[in-house]
């Protein structure tokens, strides 16, 4: 009897719900901890560029947890945070942390990068009008900075998809975890984790496209139908004031 | 050195100004100096600007005008010397007991064109214009949208109002940025090379708005190299090389300038 004649692929099938179960567990993980490291991550690229110690010490954390596997940080948050101080998390609690620790790392430097980018002369065309540094920063800088790292944090979101399935280890009901639980029941280990890995290949797939309508929708002009829809109104308006601003002079 | 430039403006009567406007300084920068590194760019400047006049400023590439410009709304913070907005000190030489204003107080009253136009890709003309008179002026939308229409009327750029400056030629972003700073009501205006960065063919339309500016009664320090423009709108013109005022004089300056650095400047570019 050849190996290749056991490979049952309607498994795969039967077992569906359960699989996209974990798919979804995963991605939602990893969607809120995508936001939590987007708000840390900018938070550390400023710190970042500011000045000694503060840059230090975000320096250090930015090198620590680039550094830390996914597995490792979610045994420190799960078994270690509760010996440590008695706070117990859930597994999904946990995994959300984990992910936040290293990646908030990765996107600092994404951020740094992305503002660094930003031409010096936006940043003084703003002061020059009179707007307060903080009003600069979030009006002018960082919505260029940011349609600059959306390419980057798309690519950061698809890895922290993927490092959901080191979760396995505090019993999350992620991907992998399902897809182990089936395989101690059917024990078809090739063709379960396949299809556990062409479930992570969608998402990335689905995720690229995703973050390539953001981009797109960000361009200036911004282009594609999610843009044209959001700018809509926009155009309107500005056509209603400029009737009425030509209307008047006219008149006058 | 720095001196001449009072004592030549003392000598020779400038164009005659509206009675009411003759006296009243806006701008006074006093022993200013600024310094990158070992190396000093501006030497102790000294430079009035009155109500409703024209200042040209120009020199050799390297010569400290951009830095002196960039000065007058703080962009470059200077090491020493008093740097006055209508009697307010906002430098670093102020007298002891003097309240030194804060740099956004300033910048309120000092509108900026940069060579590079630096408008907000990222936002419409019309949106460039609204984005600091809602929140330097807190209008409200409305009026805000009101007064950017206006401001851009005034440029001729009302059909671009909601174009983004990818959308726009350099001369069109040129003075769709001239209007932004318009449209905080400043004081003072200050061009830095306005058009340096611009295709020959768009310069006109920049120096067209320029001048309609300049007729407004705007006071103005204008930092370029277009000679034949300075000549024809320059109150007072400011020869500086190597962080140093060299010659100034009024009108006529380019015809009548007796330093031989400046005359052999102003011999090569007119």
């Amino acid at each position: 009897m050849s190996v290749v004649a056991t490979y049952d692929w309607s498994l795969v099938w039967d077992n569906r719900a359960a699989l996209l179960d974990g798919l979804l567990t995963a991605a939602e993980v990893a969607a809120v901890a995508l936001l939590l490291s987007v708000l840390l991550g900018l938070v550390l690229a400023l710190a970042r560029m500011s000045k000694p110690p503060v840059s230090w010490l975000a320096a250090l954390y930015v090198n620590v947890f680039r550094g830390v596997p996914a597995l490792v940080s979610v045994i420190w948050v799960y078994f270690g945070v509760s010996l440590a101080i008695g706070v117990t998390f859930s597994t999904f609690q946990a995994g959300v942390i984990a992910l936040t620790l290293l990646y908030s790392a990765f996107i600092a430097e994404i951020y740094r990068a992305a503002l660094l980018g930003v031409p010096r002369g936006q940043r003084e065309a703003g002061l020059a009008l009179g707007m307060h540094p903080i009003r600069v920063f979030l009006s002018v800088r960082l919505p260029q900075a940011t349609k600059m790292a959306i390419p980057n944090i798309g690519s950061m979101f698809i890895g922290m998809i993927k490092d959901t399935s080191t979760f396995t280890v505090i019993g999350l009901l992620e991907v992998v975890r399902v897809t182990q639980n089936i395989n101690s029941t059917y024990f078809q280990p090739f063709v379960l984790y396949t299809a556990a890995a062409g479930l992570y290949v969608a998402v990335a797939f689905l995720v690229d496209f995703i973050f390539r309508a953001v981009e797109t929708a960000m361009e200036s002009p911004p282009k594609g139908r999610i843009a044209l829809l959001l700018t809509r109104r926009k155009r309107r308006r500005v056509a209603a004031v400029i009737e009425r601003v030509s209307a008047s002079s006219a008149a006058g | 050195m720095t001196s001449t430039l009072t004592t030549a403006r003392a000598e020779v009567e400038p164009i005659p100004l509206p009675a009411e406007r003759t006296a009243r300084a806006v701008v006074e920068l006093k022993g200013i100096r600024k310094s990158f590194g070992a190396n000093e760019v501006l030497r102790g400047i000294d430079l009035t600007v009155a109500q409703g006049e024209h200042v040209v400023i120009f020199g050799p590439s390297g010569s400290g005008k951009s830095t002196l410009l960039r000065t007058i709304n703080l962009l470059e913070e200077p090491d020493a010397g008093s740097l006055k907005l209508e009697g307010v000190e906002y430098g670093p030489a102020a007298a002891p007991g003097v309240r030194r204003g804060k740099p956004i107080e300033l910048r309120r009253s000092v509108g900026m064109v940069f060579q590079q136009f630096n408008l907000f890709p990222h936002r419409t003309a019309l949106e460039n214009i609204t984005l600091p008179l809602r929140a330097v002026r807190k209008l409200a939308r409305d009026e805000a949208e009101q007064r950017a229409v206006e401001a851009l009327q005034r440029v001729g750029l009302l059909r671009h109002a909601a174009h983004f400056p990818g959308e726009m030629s350099g001369g069109q972003q040129q003075r769709v940025a001239i209007a932004r700073a318009l449209s905080i009501d400043p004081k003072v205006m200050l061009f830095d090379e306005p058009t340096s960065a611009l295709d020959p063919e768009l310069v006109g339309e920049v120096l067209a708005v320029m001048r309609n500016v300049a007729e407004s009664g705007m006071t103005m320090v204008i930092v370029t190299h277009e000679l034949g423009f300075a000549r024809e709108i320059g109150d007072l013109n400011v020869f500086m090389d190597e962080g140093a005022v060299v010659e100034s004089g009024p009108r006529g300056f380019f015809d009548h300038c007796v330093n031989p650095r400046t005359r052999d400047f102003v011999a090569a570019v007119l």
